[in-house]
């Protein structure tokens, strides 16, 4: 088990597996880089970092959309005992402002030396870089591809110090910054690799669309990949999104093996594939669909496994993960050639007594995904306020140790101790075990209260995504202060005049007040998750819902509800005319 | 050089084609993200009107492009030598 330096010096003479970058050369035309190859350019880096004066332990600020610009940017900060920080590029539509405030923000705290950007982006950056008085030099992906003097040594990294700093997607408010260390991550490297996936190189193959900023993609299909020589096909994300059956698509051409997602792509991608595209797709091949990053709904998964079972996809393929940038990033895998299990506990019993208790006949339940068991080495345990460990089926927070810690958040002790306590890592959320099998039910700081029983926001706005009107995955529910209890509002984009009545319905709950928002203005991190705090903060300011805004914005939305409804009417009519 | 090209009336079908929504009252200057698709479905729009019109807009650009006037002028911009209507 060596690390992630070593590894990359090791790939010397590895020229028949790499890194495949989809359209990298052109339209259509894949620019393949063996191991071999990608050693050398991240050698070339670390010696343009080098004479630009950059020494150990000083931050380099990454915002390089393009995978094949990224990834030898990274590695060659790495090689030098640098710290690379990588961050998201500008690349959603018209929301140039709030990323500018929000690199701002994490680049304050961060104290890079040095942004390394491609000369284009850079055209975006000038103006936040100005504002960060770290910032010495700005260089550009298109320099650090240019010949360079002799090449550093492998800087000599102990497993204490920190590899990478990982900004996690909180609040853009106070962002915070994991240190991942060079020996976490040959902890959780090998944990992925050798005990959750078993892969081997010489057969295995990855696909990836995921972005390089974020954990799932940069430590699972990059730096994982490097020290395991396992070949990975990269699509560039943008081009995931605009097409989502490319991911498919690269999977069957490529006859690829391991691919992981959140569960919002597997819902975007059950939705695109035409019935025709997965006639013609083996998926045979595929041995592991990852599904992690955020809550995993049961009936997405169902729905995707049908979709794709005449592409020849074993439905032990689907694999559900918990983990989280704290842990680096896995912290449990369901075992391979486990079938998607549920558990199915009494809804009353969870929500009075904070107990997954197996349903009986009849009685309204919860669905939760396994998330599987954890890693040699490591421990999960659920956990009460006082630190008590719980027994199984009883909820509680879940906690995490072993060598896959990270070092906590960079300069943040309070964030670090509050997280960090007695040699666990408190994840923040909800769960509980069955044998040494994982469920996660929720997030600690967003459970409703209402009446003295907890709820979980995220069954509410599932529900209240299935209304018709309502944006999907748009809306977000939380609590104010009542007159005897705390009381729920549901906050959500568009029309949703039947959330109320439909919440009532199915949660026995009553919904105090629905506040309907323009599309697109509901507060989102950086990787467009909502943000439930700030939603009701920004509720209980009035900054939302309750401003003199809400009868024009309810104008709005009836406006807009009476428009659609006449475009509706005439398609009907035409339809009836046969026209 | 062929017809002019009208983003408005591309726009309205774009939206109607990938999100199955009808935008009578667009205009030039109506904000995208106003529109109540979400962001995936306004990338999906994006790479219709790439494959209509065999353009690349660089990605880096979109966090510029706020209203569909910002889409017209950056397309008209990638086809200069095509006529785009007011």
């Amino acid at each position: 088990m060596i690390g992630v330096v070593p590894a990359l010096n090791a790939c010397e003479g590895e020229h028949l597996r790499g890194f495949t970058f989809l359209g990298a050369k052109g339209p259509g035309e894949d620019l393949f880089v063996s191991f071999h190859d990608l050693r050398l350019s991240a050698q070339r880096r670390a010696a343009h970092y080098a004479a630009a004066g950059l020494r150990r332990g000083d931050r380099v600020a990454l915002v390089v959309p393009e995978g094949e610009h990224f990834i030898p940017a990274f590695l060659g900060a790495l090689w030098g005992g640098l710290i690379p920080v990588p961050l998201y590029p500008p690349v959603s539509l018209g929301k140039l402002d709030a990323f500018m405030e929000a690199l701002v923000g994490i680049l304050n705290i961060a104290r890079p030396r040095v942004l390394v950007t491609t000369e284009r982006v850079g055209k975006v950056l000038w103006s936040a870089v100005g504002r960060i008085a770290s910032i010495e030099k700005v260089i550009t992906t298109e320099e650090l591809a240019k010949h360079a003097g002799s090449f550093p040594a492998a800087a000599d990294v102990r497993d204490d110090e920190i590899a990478f700093l990982q900004f996690t997607s909180g609040s853009t408010a106070l962002p915070k910054g994991v240190m991942v260390t060079h020996g976490s991550l040959v902890a959780n490297c090998r944990a992925i690799v050798r005990e959750g996936l078993e892969a081997d190189g010489a057969k295995d193959k990855a696909v990836s669309w995921l972005p390089l900023y974020h954990d799932m993609g940069l430590i699972g299909f990059v730096i994982a990949p490097v020290c395991y020589r396992i070949s990975v096909v990269f699509i560039p994300t943008m081009s995931f999104i605009k097409n989502a059956t490319l991911w498919m698509e690269t999977i069957h051409k490529h006859r690829a093996t391991l691919s992981f997602a959140p569960n919002f792509a597997y819902a975007l991608v059950t939705k695109r594939a035409k019935p025709e595209q997965i006639a013609r797709w083996d998926l045979s091949q595929m041995r592991v669909f990852g599904c992690g990053a955020e809550p995993i709904n049961p009936g997405t998964m169902r729905a995707f496994l049908q979709a794709m079972a005449p592409a020849g996809l074993k439905p032990e393929a689907l694999l559900p993960c918990y983990g989280m940038a704290e842990a680096t990033l896995a912290i449990s895998f369901v075992p391979l050639d486990e079938p998607l299990q549920t558990d199915r506990i009494d809804a009353e019993r969870y929500h009075a007594d904070h107990e997954a208790a197996p349903v009986s006949n009849g009685s309204a339940f919860l669905e939760v995904v396994s998330c599987g068991r954890t890693f040699v080495g490591h421990e999960v345990t659920v956990q009460d306020d006082d630190g008590r460990i719980l027994p199984e089926r009883h909820i509680g927070g879940i906690c995490f140790r072993g060598p896959s810690l990270t070092a906590g958040y960079w300069e943040n002790p309070e964030a670090t101790q509050a997280a960090f306590r007695g040699g666990w890592l408190h994840t923040g959320d909800l769960g509980y075990k069955v044998g040494d099998r994982v469920f996660v039910s929720g997030r600690i700081k967003d459970i409703l209260i209402v009446n003295g029983r907890n709820y979980h926001p995220q069954g509410i706005e599932w529900l209240v995504n299935e209304i018709p009107g309502v944006r999907k995955g748009s809306s977000v529910v939380f609590t104010r202060p009542g007159a005897a209890s705390e009381e729920i509002v549901v906050a959500a984009e568009a029309r949703a005049d039947d959330a109320a009545a439909l919440v009532s319905e199915e949660f026995q709950l009553a919904v105090s007040d629905v506040a309907l928002v323009p599309p697109g203005t509901l507060p989102k991190t950086s990787s467009g998750k909502l943000q439930r705090r700030k939603t009701r903060e920004q509720y209980l300011n009035g900054s939302i819902g309750r401003t003199s805004r809400l009868g024009s914005t309810r104008l709005a939305v009836a406006k807009h509800l009476a428009l659609s409804l006449v475009g509706r009417a005439r398609h009907e009519v035409r339809k009836l005319l046969g026209g | 050089m062929g017809e002019s090209i009208d983003v408005v009336e591309m726009f309205k079908q774009a939206a109607f084609e990938v999100d199955n929504r009808r935008l009578p009252d667009l205009k030039p200057q109506t904000v995208i993200t106003t529109l109540g698709m979400d962001s995936v479905a306004i990338m999906e729009l994006v790479a219709w009107f790439e494959e209509k019109l065999g353009v690349r807009i660089p990605d880096e650009q979109l966090s510029k492009i706020r209203t569909v006037k910002d889409l017209r002028d950056t397309i008209a911009r990638l086809l200069p030598d095509r006529q785009f209507a007011a």
